[in-house]
């Protein structure tokens, strides 16, 4: 059998499920027996290659994103939402409750830290964030969801282990489904 | 008591009249999901998870309004059961805000279990985003209207074991809120004696008491039953 390839990727979400992911220790050794990590955020990776699997953590907040898994979902076999924003949109999102100018004056001009001085930053090499933030299936085709923020190290390493294992799994059977 | 004889799930029970079905299920071990049901209170139907099929009965009825007759054959876990059950969990996730990772009830919370216990792992419909306030001009307590699910336990709380009214539901469907008396600030409320018992009812994080913080919350629903027992002894 030969080695599956994974990629992790980290859109608009902490990098919390990243973390967790972290956590899964020694049984990193055990995915890598099966597979070759590719691209992560901490590994050098320019683009996407072809991968069997991969993990998104967080939403899709702005046209960088977008463009992003739109080619994800080219590249990849099975795309798993990691964490809580990628599946609901989670914190991320509770800012479409307000209008995008209103966010973008909160946080750069009228913040108590900026002493009135602030202005929005407006540079055209910096991506644009979209009026809505959505969760990855509203724009891809996603194949598995992981909840939880973060989800726990123990059920991301379950979920992987079997996607390498060419078993699906199934959060609810293992009780590992959880919200938050 | 006059016993009658009714079958739900393939198993054959004797039960006594007048119970409703919900009643007669959690007697004899039988699950039934429920949101809006807490014993002590009146039953409404308002969540729609205790929905069964009954043979003969061209529709889903809600498990805790429909009195159990003769002879009634009950089903309680279909194939259709479920998927109605797990829809009516979206809908309530989809609806306001339910981001558990900032909830006080985070790990203590009903809906939270709902969402286990149907399979929901992820919402497949939009979200509503509605404009919810956060009531905090109550002293010891706080009602935070992006939690609530409309269950109205609180509402019946308030009416019908303390007997103060002070809460109420104004307007209809997406626009649906609680209120404090004429929809004034809870603080400023002349009806609520601060007595705490919608706090113990409410399933979510909607009303909580402010001296907590987040996954330290422990809500006792268990003594609106125990009160109205209590009270039924002295009478």
């Amino acid at each position: 059998m030969s080695k599956k390839k994974i990629a992790t990727v980290w859109l608009g979400g902490c990098s919390g499920c990243h973390m967790s992911l972290l956590d899964i220790d020694e049984r990193i050794l055990d995915v890598a027996k099966l597979a070759d990590i590719v691209k992560c955020p901490i590994v050098d990776g320019k683009e996407l290659p072809e991968v069997d699997i991969v993990l998104v953590e967080g939403s899709v907040t702005s046209d960088e994103h977008l463009r992003e898994i739109l080619h994800i979902r080219e590249q990849a076999k099975a795309l798993v939402a990691l964490g809580d924003c990628a599946v609901t949109s989670n914190i991320t999102g509770m800012r479409n409750y307000f209008d995008l100018k209103e966010v973008f004056d909160t946080a750069y001009i009228n913040a108590v830290s900026n002493d009135k001085e602030g202005s929005v930053p407006g540079h055209p090499e910096l991506l644009k964030l979209r009026d809505k933030v959505v969760p990855l299936q509203e724009v891809v085709k996603v194949d598995f969801v992981i909840p939880g923020c973060p989800p726990d190290a123990d059920t991301i390493f379950y979920v992987l282990f079997e996607f390498l294992n060419d078993r699906i799994p199934n959060l609810s059977e293992v009780k590992k489904l959880r919200y938050g | 008591m006059t016993k009658i004889s009714v079958t739900i799930d393939d198993k054959k029970l004797d039960v006594d009249v007048g119970k409703t079905i919900l009643e007669v299920c959690k007697e004899n071990g039988i699950e039934i999901l429920t949101m809006c049901h807490l014993k002590g209170l009146t039953n409404t139907g308002a969540c729609r998870l205790c929905l069964v099929e009954i043979e003969g009965v061209n529709k889903l009825l809600s498990a805790c309004t429909t009195k159990i007759t003769a002879n009634m054959i009950i089903r309680t876990k279909t194939e259709k059961i479920k998927r109605y059950q797990l829809i009516t969990s979206e809908l309530f996730f989809a609806e306001r805000n339910h981001v558990c990772s900032v909830c006080v009830a985070n790990g203590k919370c009903d809906l939270q279990k709902l969402g286990y216990k149907t399979e929901m792992d992820h919402i497949r419909y939009p979200y509503l985003f509605p404009q919810c306030e956060v009531d905090t001009s109550h002293p010891w307590y706080v009602l935070d209207h992006n939690r609530c699910i409309m269950c109205t336990r609180c509402v019946r709380a308030c009416s019908e074991v303390e007997g103060a009214y002070n809460w109420n539901v104004m307007n209809r469907g997406y626009q649906v809120r609680i209120i404090s008396d004429f929809d004034t600030p809870w603080g400023e409320s002349v009806t609520c004696t601060s007595c705490g018992k919608c706090v113990h009812a409410c399933p979510t994080g909607a009303i909580w008491p402010k001296a907590i913080v987040q996954g330290q919350l422990e809500k006792k629903p268990e003594i609106i039953a125990e009160l109205m027992e209590k009270r039924k002894m002295n009478l």
